[in-house]
């Protein structure tokens, strides 16, 4: 972490300071077109209206980050305050993500790749495979070869300034959570909070963010449904994961689906996504199971499962008790392929557990630590070099990483931390290259494009790729004619507000 | 008939399962509050570093059943020390031992977590599986509710055939008087708290396959294992959570079946709470004055 070389540029610190003044407005669109992702950039709030003076204009810039350092979701926590301490030091050390505004019109522009359709060759024939190190071994995969994404920023720190990281931790408790948040905005006066795994979390702090007007990261992947004029939502949402993933189940395994999934709002509301879109594709939902996060028994579960034979079981179970329903289910010879939009990315259950408990596992994913990409083996050697001792780089570790960047990328255009400007800079349509691939975040709904991959686990629990979509759009809060760049809002839409759901559900 | 045979077989299995969890679950904290009258809160941590102990010897390359008992051992020697060390003091003060004991939680789940990290490799559950009809069972399972009758049956010899259980029971019940009569009461604490230990190691070594290793699993196992104590009652500690385990298997696995895994839970925690509302020293209190009557029945007659 320590780099003694941190002196800020003198020549940045006088450019900014002479800006937000006025000026000639440029039109936006050919602001953009113009607009690089180092010098040019950094005049962006010429553009900006009504950009007021950061709080502190020297010191260092404030990142608070809140994540379970201890408790039951300690394994989670850590792995994002790691990707955070590893996205500050390299902003401190001078590098940053490509990446740049594209304006609103979305990725194909400035991504590195345009969107294409999804592969959608049938059978086992495409699977692309890599081993557990994520390295290849097989030839004439379907992976797209690309640079190294981590490019000299032209400064150390920001704006001249340092980047520090405050990083409390929150003790997997909601109530310290709502405590370190008062503290990070009140005391510490944080330019940007990056915090939040689970959506009871998100849930009980976001009342203390609107009412601070803070700028805040929400980066799990989470049930969707979020619009939050100050919160950025940067993890992939149901219609990203769930509705490919579904959709492949359907085609290759057949129409009848068991879901089994954790008792609060995400395992509900994922699991009304599915029934209402499982029906679109000729697919049933035969029987839904809602589990309490405290069982771990899961003898009559499976017993229930082998009673409805369905064609394959969607499992949205979360945290580590209901993680032995896998091995439980393998030891009672339960063998159905499975479908999830949590395991393996973020628990790294395929790892932990013994081959075959995850054999024929499927989930759509934004991250993987096993991308077989330069710009992700890129990543992942770097984040070894500086933790070692970490056993795995989950999805939304990636996130938070790929997140701090974005913030970074987005105080550049604005060419201050003032909260305001930096939220109207990442509505400006911004696209980052993340380990992942290219993210777009999207202006209107303050949520991410994604690079989805759908990953599965054979036998041997080694990880291969059987269908990729380089960039599935966020829309779900469009339709119900979110619009945030127009029009503030500070609530959660769940589907039961969506007449389509319950039309859908009717069949 | 082909149809329900199968169904049957699954639901007996499925309370066989469950009440081996449940006792399982208990086994240790029987001893400890049952019998000690301390509120362990830090069961569960005793339970999570038997499975670390038998997760650490099977990985050592021990074979898993050596691995088991190399963990009871382990954690009763770690119960031992507590005793001596720690609990000692909190005899007879309920809320302190019950303070005491969660800070003790704290520091082991804590403890391990930066210890080991967030998780241990998985031990590969041992046997397969077979199918009858619709429904498939594990064997380990099945090996479980054999393991679990067999600690009842040791206990019961411990606690009704060995000098030792009759000074146990002697000291629990009077410890002054005990002592009178040449008890070494200390050492007979100190021998039962590690026993009580020691038995939740074990238990947490053989439900470590089913289970993800992990510094706070403990957690699991707490609810269920003080339900399945407070509902069996201290008159007979050991009939008593072999009686609630059952009948509380028996009541959730029906509801759990038809119903689904969350009216299961709730059916469980209803029948707790309604067993304790109408018996408040548990079911080994009722057990025991319906056998006080047979027998005065027996001598009067």
């Amino acid at each position: 972490m320590t780099d003694k070389d941190k002196t800020p540029s003198k020549s940045v610190i006088t450019n900014h300071t002479e800006e937000g003044s006025g000026g000639p407005v440029m039109p936006r669109r050919t602001f953009f077109k113009a607009a690089g992702i180092t010098a040019g950039a950094l005049a962006a709030p010429m553009v900006l209206p009504k950009i007021k003076r950061a709080k502190a204009a020297d010191g260092p810039i404030k990142i608070g980050h809140i994540e379970d350092l201890s408790g039951n979701l300690a394994v989670y926590g850590v792995q994002k305050y790691h990707a955070a301490q590893l996205a500050v030091k390299e902003i401190n050390e001078g590098k940053m993500l490509k990446g740049g505004p594209v304006g609103a019109g979305g990725l194909g522009a400035m991504g590195n790749f345009a969107a294409k359709p999804p592969i959608m060759a049938e059978g086992k024939g495409d699977v692309n495979i890599v081993d557990d190190g994520g390295d290849r071994s097989n030839s004439g995969m379907g992976f797209i070869e690309d640079e190294d994404v981590l490019v000299d920023s032209g400064e150390k720190g920001l704006l001249g300034r340092k980047v520090e990281l405050l990083g409390p931790d929150g003790q997997s408790n909601n109530n310290i959570w709502q405590q370190l948040t008062r503290r990070l905005i009140q005391e510490d006066e944080v330019d940007v909070l990056v915090a939040g795994f689970t959506s009871a979390e998100r849930e009980a702090i976001r009342p203390i963010v609107d009412q601070h007007k803070q700028l805040y990261f929400y980066t799990n992947q989470y049930e969707g449904g979020v619009a939050d004029s100050n919160t950025f939502c940067t993890g992939a949402i149901c219609e990203q994961q769930v509705i490919p993933v579904v959709d492949y189940m359907i085609k290759r395994f057949g129409p009848r689906v068991y879901t089994i999934a954790a008792d609060y709002n995400f395992g509900q509301l994922t699991a009304a996504w599915t029934k209402a879109f499982a029906p679109l594709v000729g697919g049933e939902i035969i029987e839904e199971e809602f589990v309490p996060l405290s069982v771990s028994d899961f003898t009559t579960s499976i017993a229930r499962i082998q009673q409805a034979k369905p064609d394959w079981v969607f499992t949205l179970l979360v945290g580590s008790n209901q993680s032995n329903y896998y091995p439980q289910a393998a030891a009672a010879g339960l063998d159905y392929p499975m479908a999830s939009t949590v395991n393996m990315a973020q628990g790294y259950e395929h790892r932990r557990f013994d081959a075959p408990s995850l054999n024929r596992m499927f989930n759509c994913v934004n991250y993987i630590e096993e991308i077989p990409t330069t710009r992700n083996r890129a990543f992942v050697k770097r984040w070894y070099e500086m933790f070692p001792e970490d056993p795995y780089i989950g999805q939304m570790a990636q996130n938070t990483y790929f997140s701090v960047h974005l913030y970074a990328l987005a105080v550049r255009l604005a060419g201050t931390t003032d909260q305001e400007a930096v939220k109207l800079a990442l509505e400006s349509g911004l696209s980052i290259e993340a380990p992942e691939g290219a993210v777009f975040l999207e202006p209107s709904t303050h949520h991410c494009s994604h690079y989805i991959r759908l990953a599965t686990a054979d036998e041997k629990h080694q990880v291969s790729f059987v269908r990729e979509w380089p960039s599935i759009q966020p829309w779900w809060l469009q339709r119900v004619g979110v619009n945030l760049v127009r029009h503030k809002e500070y609530k959660q839409y769940i589907p039961d507000e969506d007449p389509f759901f319950s039309m859908f559900q009717k069949g | 008939m082909s149809d329900s045979l199968p169904l049957a077989t699954s639901l007996i299995y499925q309370i066989g399962a469950t009440t081996a969890f449940l006792f399982l679950a208990a086994v240790g904290l029987v001893i400890i509050l049952g019998m000690m009258n301390i509120i362990n809160l830090a069961h569960g941590e005793l339970m999570m570093m038997g499975a670390y102990s038998a997760t650490i010897a099977f990985h050592q390359g021990l074979p898993f059943w050596f691995a088991v008992i190399v963990s009871f051992f382990v954690v009763a020697i770690f119960g031992a020390i507590m005793e001596l060390t720690i609990i000692r003091r909190f005899y007879g003060r309920e809320l302190g031992a019950l303070v005491v004991t969660w800070g003790v939680s704290l520091m082991l789940g804590q403890g391990t977590f930066l210890i080991f990290g967030p998780f241990m490799p998985a031990i590969k559950i041992p046997g397969g599986s077979f199918s009858y009809g619709d429904f498939s069972f594990s064997v380990y399972w099945i090996v479980l509710m054999g393991v679990s009758a067999l600690l009842i049956l040791a206990l019961w010899l411990v606690y009704n055939r060995t000098t030792y259980g009759l000074q146990a029971k002697a000291t629990m019940q009077n410890a002054e008087m005990a002592r009178s009569l040449g008890v070494p009461t200390k050492r007979i604490y100190t021998l039962t708290f590690a026993l009580g230990a020691g038995l939740a190691g074990l238990s947490g070594a053989l439900l470590a396959p089913t289970a993800t290793i992990a510094p706070f699993m403990g957690q699991q196992f707490v609810a269920p294992a003080f339900i399945t104590v407070v509902v069996g009652g201290g008159a007979n500690v050991i009939s008593g959570a072999v009686g609630s385990g059952v009948l509380l298997a028996v009541i959730k696995t029906p509801i759990g079946m038809a119903l689904g895994a969350f009216s299961g839970t709730v059916a469980l925690l209803v029948a707790a709470l309604i067993i304790i509302r109408i018996m408040p020293d548990g079911i080994s209190a009722r057990l025991q004055r319906l056998f006080d009557r047979r027998m005065q029945k027996r001598q009067t007659s």
